[in-house]
């Protein structure tokens, strides 16, 4: 592979040609280029990227966050013309909004040898008021033809100086030349948090600032006008990177965006003269602490009096702490339902939330937090960020996304609760939460890690007993148990659907399977498991082949496909949740039919203890007797086990596929 | 509380107040028949349409709607759209708990206010007042009350009592009420199987209907608007934008949108009409003309929707798009035929319902209709159709867009409807010409050369610039497991209409090894392996709405030292939604020829049908899975 890198960066040096990054100075040589010499196939790339963000001082306004934003683009073929289009967000709120000036758009092409440049007209532009908190502009240039090269400038002035837009180095297409600086005056200080597999450093060094503030004041000798000089210093870092490849997204990922090389700029705090020091967050414990001491949080979380009196009645007579747990988790959620909102910040409050009986992630959880401590039980709120979210990797307040609670009990042992849904178990959180590490915030305001991913199995195990006919056809009856993550995906999948529906989805699953006397327990009895059970009919499940039958003992039940069919990947393949799946198949036989042959018995097992599968073929009493089982032990299995994991599935799929023979008597 | 007490106390009262409007904000009163399948119930709506003049419409709507499920949330359709000319005057939604009180009341200023563009769209200028709520617990009803005014009278709302599956109405009206001088004209729709009473006299139409039941989504069924109850309804005088115009029949729709959208924008610069000259002065005939033209246009320009005013009716200038290069389907089109004019070739603006579902603007019915806008040529002995949106399509190709239907074509002379071009079963063929041998350890290793025309090639268009095309592969053939491909070639014959690909891969394991034996399925290359939903009591008419032909030849090498011990019997089956056929014969101790054809036809057919058809395609599949079981010499 490194071979290979030296190859192409040899073959670099023969194709660059010195190019010119002044605004309006497109090459011919860039204009003529047929594909990416970084990424032969790429659809458009980045043949300049450059940003800058720095602090302005205004006199009316103060300090305002400026970022210019130069960018030239080739497009290479008609897929890329998306390029051709840019959308600008501008964030608001109710009293600021950024804005963007200076717009300066072209498009490049080449007519008859000659380069020609298009300027974008007002009429390519469009100003949308998105939602009360965002607001787009979008441009779209004019003149695109497969080779043009687009070029804009721009700027956003931000009053939001907290809130430094992450940088970004890796995009879906390659970039030529990237150039990104960040300026800022020593009042404002900020922590760098990397991530991504680009090695990526700034330079840095200290200049200089001045800000001159001019005042007027009337006296009875008349107007004085004075002016005073504010000197500063301040930090400036750039970046510059050259030929960067795009990122490619891969299946199974969790979040391609843990992924791809950035830096975030985070305010840590902000020190001006004369003025104490305000932090914003620098470490784990300081983000924490920044939720904590925030309104929407844990002030949240000590209002009581809007619950006392229901959960006094609820507790009333019940001392097990334990009871107590599952009485008020119960209660809560039925009380309160989750709008579908994320947070660790309430929106309404707890108390409002309490009152319509609707809440977001934060008001429902931290509730919960809150009544379980009055009921002196040690309940602590648990910061998540979600698997779409990505995995928190520096310290900061956008890291997370949810909030949990999680209850330690007096012999030692916790439970993690997630009231958002009913169908929620102590322990059983929703998919959706099943990310890494979650930080568990105590009374003080510190904080601790506990693990998201489940350590437990969620089994789903099958008993089913089929008669076998002459033609190949099957009937029989199937039992389902199902636990844990399965019950739960299960009863979110079955509660509330029409039972004749589900069944329709069923026998089509199974590809025309026909299905009667379906019954499912315990889909309301969240703490027993789901118990499934039908009976099934189904034609050519053996092929009859002269006057022998073969056939699978798992007959549709059978894996057909390795999930798995790239050749390498790069990022981890994550299940989610540990899991278990077994089957206990008993066939009887045709008439006038014996078995020939069995599939031997074997196992194949995944190194270091990270899954086994097993299977078990043999004769008892004219019957056929299978036991098969599959088992993931780990939520999460490491790239570097891609291709044993392949190789796995693959022998797991060819031996569910082996066949029992029998011949005609 | 005594939950049991309270249900009788409220079934008493029931029977004494009878149908009052209280009495529809619980659930108790839903009757059976509407809960059968049913995620939401409409239990009562009226919609009341007053028309002030030919640019003065007011629309006011009360809706009570009964959420049974999770599922039924999504049909509270609590939302409202305006923009410049259609401002809300009244919005207001009150929720009830199953006990029929109320629990929650939202003003107008507690919707949310968005931008009501959808992806697709780069600007529209209309926006969109929508009602975000949480359910506490189901079941719930929810009334919603909106009064709307708007300027544009070109779009009367039609009556749809039932606007989506799983769904039933309890009572639903509609009235129309306007001025004397303006006319209306109506047509109604599958409403033979629902009890509508229809009211009407000089200056008001009104419908009502009761007890529709919801219905359920089937696959293979036709397009549930082609299922549901329907009136639409036109005024004779509207106005659009400002814009007044006088509309009967189709010929004055087309002469309207000719005269006051498209006549006034061809106005291309002097140096393009002389560029487009220049570019076809060597073509003799039209046609070739056209196709320059055409390609001229997919070189230049590309597919950008901007929807302003009554620039969301009305073409941009060609000139516009001359400039910029870029327009949405209306812009193309018209620049399209701007040049085609240029070079003295005719052709003409269609509105049409463009998609993969097959849509016809309503032939005896003229009103605002359709969702996009293409180029029709006349041609003596077949129309030519052109999709100016696409820079990739061949010339004069619409399948899966376009095609099968009726489209409104507009010229000075007026409207006409004509149907588009239909790709018939044997125009849409794949034809796979391959060969694969066996290896004695049950390894496969297969060429194939694959040419696909019409539907078939349409389907394969967008596999020539996917990034990832073994992925493609390996999906395509995935009942074989691990396959590793060797060579790929793909071809785009765009002048031809023809998808050509050369593929060969090798997987092992593909035969089973058993003892002495080995068994593979004979047919590798393509295999049917869906077999139709199966309903216990199918509801709706079966549908098929395109067909296709596949043909293979396959010639297979068996391994060494073994001899075929049983092989799968030929199969031909005749049948009114297509025909089955393979043939299977052995040349000599390891060559095999397979010979397979299998016809789709499309069609409509009746609900009795549906278990045949389910039944031919259960075969299909069976036999597609036929396999041969080889064993040692």
């Amino acid at each position: 592979m490194r071979k290979i890198a030296v190859l192409i960066a040899f073959s670099f040096t023969l194709t660059t040609y010195a190019q010119n990054f002044k605004f309006g100075k497109v090459s011919k040589e860039e204009l003529q280029e047929k594909f990416s010499p970084i990424d032969s196939i790429a659809d458009a790339a980045y043949l300049y990227k450059h940003r800058n963000t720095f602090f302005n001082y205004n006199e009316n306004e103060g300090f305002q966050l400026i970022t210019e934003i130069h960018e030239r683009v080739k497009i290479y073929n008609k897929e890329g013309f998306d390029y051709a289009t840019k959308a600008v967000r501008l964030y608001k709120n109710s009293s600021d909004e950024e804005e963007m000036a200076g717009l300066k758009a072209y498009t490049y092409n080449i007519v008859d040898g000659k380069v020609e440049d298009t300027k974008l007209g007002k009429e390519s532009i469009f100003e949308t008021e998105i939602s009360k908190y965002r607001n787009e502009t979008k441009f779209t240039m004019p003149n695109i033809k497969k080779g043009s090269v687009i070029e804009y400038k721009y700027k956003i002035i931000s009053p939001f100086i907290s809130k430094v837009d992450e940088f970004v180095f890796q995009y879906d297409i390659p970039v030529k030349k990237l150039e990104a600086r960040f300026e800022a005056p020593e009042y404002f200080i900020f922590k760098l948090n990397t991530k991504g597999y680009i090695p990526i450093m700034p330079t840095t060094e200290t200049k200089h600032g001045k800000i001159t503030f001019r005042s007027k004041t009337r006296s009875y000798t008349g107007t004085k006008f004075s002016s005073s000089d504010l000197d500063f210093s301040k930090q400036v870092s750039t970046y510059n990177l050259s030929d960067v490849q795009a990122l490619t997204k891969e299946p199974h990922v969790n979040n391609i965006d843990n992924y791809r090389s950035s830096i975030k700029y985070e305010l840590s705090y902000t020190k001006f003269p004369e003025t104490p020091i305000e932090y914003y967050s620098t470490t784990w414990e300081d983000v924490v602490k920044k939720i904590y001491d925030s309104n929407g949080f844990g002030s949240e979380l000590n209002k009581t009096g809007y619950y006392e009196e229901e959960i006094d009645a609820i507790i009333n007579f019940i001392s097990d702490p334990k009871k107590r747990v599952a009485l008020i988790f119960n209660f809560i959620k039925n009380k309160v339902k989750w709008n579908g909102y994320y947070g660790y910040m309430v929106d309404e409050g707890v108390r409002k939330a309490f009152k319509n009986n609707v809440g977001n992630v934060a008001e429902i959880n931290l509730m919960l937090t809150s009544m379980l401590r009055y009921a002196g039980l040690k309940a602590y709120p648990v910061l998540v960020s979600t698997r779409g979210h990505g995995i928190p990797l520096f310290p900061t307040r956008e890291g997370y996304n949810y909030v949990v609670s999680y209850v330690k009990f007096v012999e030692g042992d916790g439970i993690l609760l997630d009231a958002t849904s009913i169908y929620c178990m102590p322990n059983i959180l929703p998919f959706r939460t099943l990310n890494w590490k979650g930080r568990v915030i105590n009374e003080k305001g510190n904080s601790t890690f506990v693990d998201l991913y489940p350590k437990h199995i969620s089994k789903n195990t099958v008993s089913v007993l089929v008669s076998l006919d002459e033609n190949g056809d099957i009937e029989g009856g199937c039992r389902s148990i199902k636990t844990n993550h399965n019950a739960l995906s299960y009863r979110e999948k079955i509660n509330g659907v029409d039972k004749d529906d589900y069944i329709e989805k069923l026998d089509n699953e199974y590809n025309g399977l026909e299905i009667s006397n379906f019954d499912v327990k315990n889909s309301a009895e969240i703490y027993k498991p789901i118990q499934e059970s039908y009976k099934f009919e189904k034609e050519s499940q053996a092929d009859v082949i002269g006057d022998k039958m073969y056939f699978s003992p798992l007959f549709f039940f059978r894996e057909t496909q390795n999930p798995f069919k790239l050749e390498k990947r790069e990022f981890p393949i994550d299940f989610g949740y540990p899991s278990e799946t077994t089957y206990r198949v008993v066939i009887s036989l045709p008439k006038g039919y014996k078995v020939e042959s069995l599939p031997d018995s074997g196992v194949f097992q995944l190194p270091d203890n990270l899954g086994t599968f097993k299977y078990n073929v043999s004769l008892a009493n004219n019957s056929i007797q299978a036991i098969i089982s599959s088992k993931i032990n780990s939520p999460i299995i490491g790239a570097e086990y891609y291709e044993t994991l392949k190789l796995y599935f693959s022998q797991l799929v060819e031996k569910e596929g082996e066949q029992i023979v029998l011949t005609r008597i | 509380m005594n939950l049991k007490y309270y249900v009788n106390i409220l079934v008493v009262f029931t029977t004494l107040v009878g149908f009052s409007q209280e009495n529809l904000y619980t659930s108790f009163s839903i009757p059976d028949n509407l809960k059968q399948h049913a995620n939401a119930v409409i239990r009562q709506q009226s919609i009341d349409i007053l028309i002030k003049s030919a640019d003065e419409m007011i629309i006011s709507e009360d809706r009570i709607i009964t959420v049974l499920n999770k599922y039924g949330d999504r049909n509270i359709d609590a939302y409202v759209g305006y923009d410049k000319t259609r401002k809300i005057k009244d919005l207001e939604v009150l929720v009830f708990n199953d006990f029929g009180k109320e629990i929650k009341k939202i003003k107008k200023n507690d919707f949310k206010d968005v931008s009501a563009v959808d992806g697709g769209t780069l600007y529209s200028d209309s926006r969109m007042k929508y009602l975000e709520f949480t359910p506490i617990s189901y079941p719930y009803t929810l009334r919603f009350k909106s009064v709307v005014s708007t300027s544009n009278t070109a779009f009367i709302q039609s009556f749809m009592p039932v606007d989506d599956y799983l769904i039933s109405v309890e009572n639903s009206s509609y009235t129309i009420t306007y001025p004397e001088g303006i006319t209306i004209r109506k047509k109604e729709k599958h409403i033979e199987d629902v009890s509508l009473d229809k009211e009407e006299h000089i200056g008001k139409l009104s419908y009502k209907v009761k007890n529709v039941e919801a219905i359920k989504l089937e696959t293979y069924s036709p397009l549930f608007r082609d299922i549901v109850p329907k009136v639409l309804v036109a005024l004779n005088e509207f106005s659009l934008e400002g814009v007044k115009s006088k509309v009967e029949n189709w010929d004055d729709f087309g002469k309207w949108m000719y005269h006051d959208l498209i006549k006034d924008t061809h106005d291309l610069p002097v140096s393009t009409i002389n560029m487009v000259q220049n570019l076809v002065k060597d073509e003799t005939n039209n046609i070739d003309k056209a196709k320059k033209i055409y390609q001229f246009v997919q070189d230049k320009t590309r597919y950008i929707s901007v929807q302003v005013g009554i620039g969301g009716w009305k073409p941009f200038n060609a000139s516009e798009v001359d400039k910029l290069g870029y327009g949405d389907c209306k812009a193309l089109t018209n620049y399209t035929m701007s040049l085609l004019k240029a070079a003295n070739v005719e052709s003409n603006y269609c509105v049409v319902w463009g998609g993969d579902d097959i849509i016809n603007i309503e032939e005896d019915f003229a009103s605002m209709q359709g969702n996009h806008v293409f180029l029709n040529i006349p041609n003596d002995n077949e129309d030519i159709w052109l999709e100016c949106t696409s820079q990739k399509v061949p010339f004069g190709f619409i399948a899966n867009g376009t095609d099968d239907r009726d489209v409104l074509v507009i010229s000075s002379e007026g409207g006409k409807i004509k149907h588009t071009k239909k790709y018939n079963p044997d125009e849409s063929i794949q034809i796979i010409k391959g060969n694969y041998s066996i290896s004695t350890d049950g390894s496969i290793k297969v060429s194939a050369h694959i040419n696909s025309k019409g539907l078939q090639y349409g389907d394969k268009l967008s596999l020539e610039t996917e990034r990832e095309q073994d992925r493609h592969y390996k999906n395509r053939w995935r009942y074989i497991n691990d396959i590793s491909i060797n060579e790929l070639h793909i071809e785009n014959r765009k002048d031809a209409i023809e998808f050509v690909e050369d593929v060969s891969f090798e997987a092992g394991k593909y035969a089973k090894i058993i003892g002495d034996r080995m068994l593979f399925t004979i047919n590798a290359l393509n295999r049917h392996t869906n077999v139709p939903n199966r309903y216990k009591t199918r509801m709706l008419p079966l549908k098929l709405s395109r067909g296709f032909k596949d043909v293979d030849e396959v010639k297979i090498n068996l391994p060494d030292g073994f001899t075929v011990e049983a092989l799968p019997e030929d199969t031909l089956m005749e049948t009114k939604f297509g025909s089955y056929q393979t043939k299977i014969e052995l040349k000599d101790d390891t060559t095999i020829y397979y010979k397979r054809i299998f016809i789709m036809n499309d069609g409509e057919y009746s609900k009795e049908d549906y278990d045949e058809f389910r039944e031919f395609y259960k075969t299909v599949a069976r036999k597609d899975n036929a396999k041969i079981a080889l064993i040692k010499k």
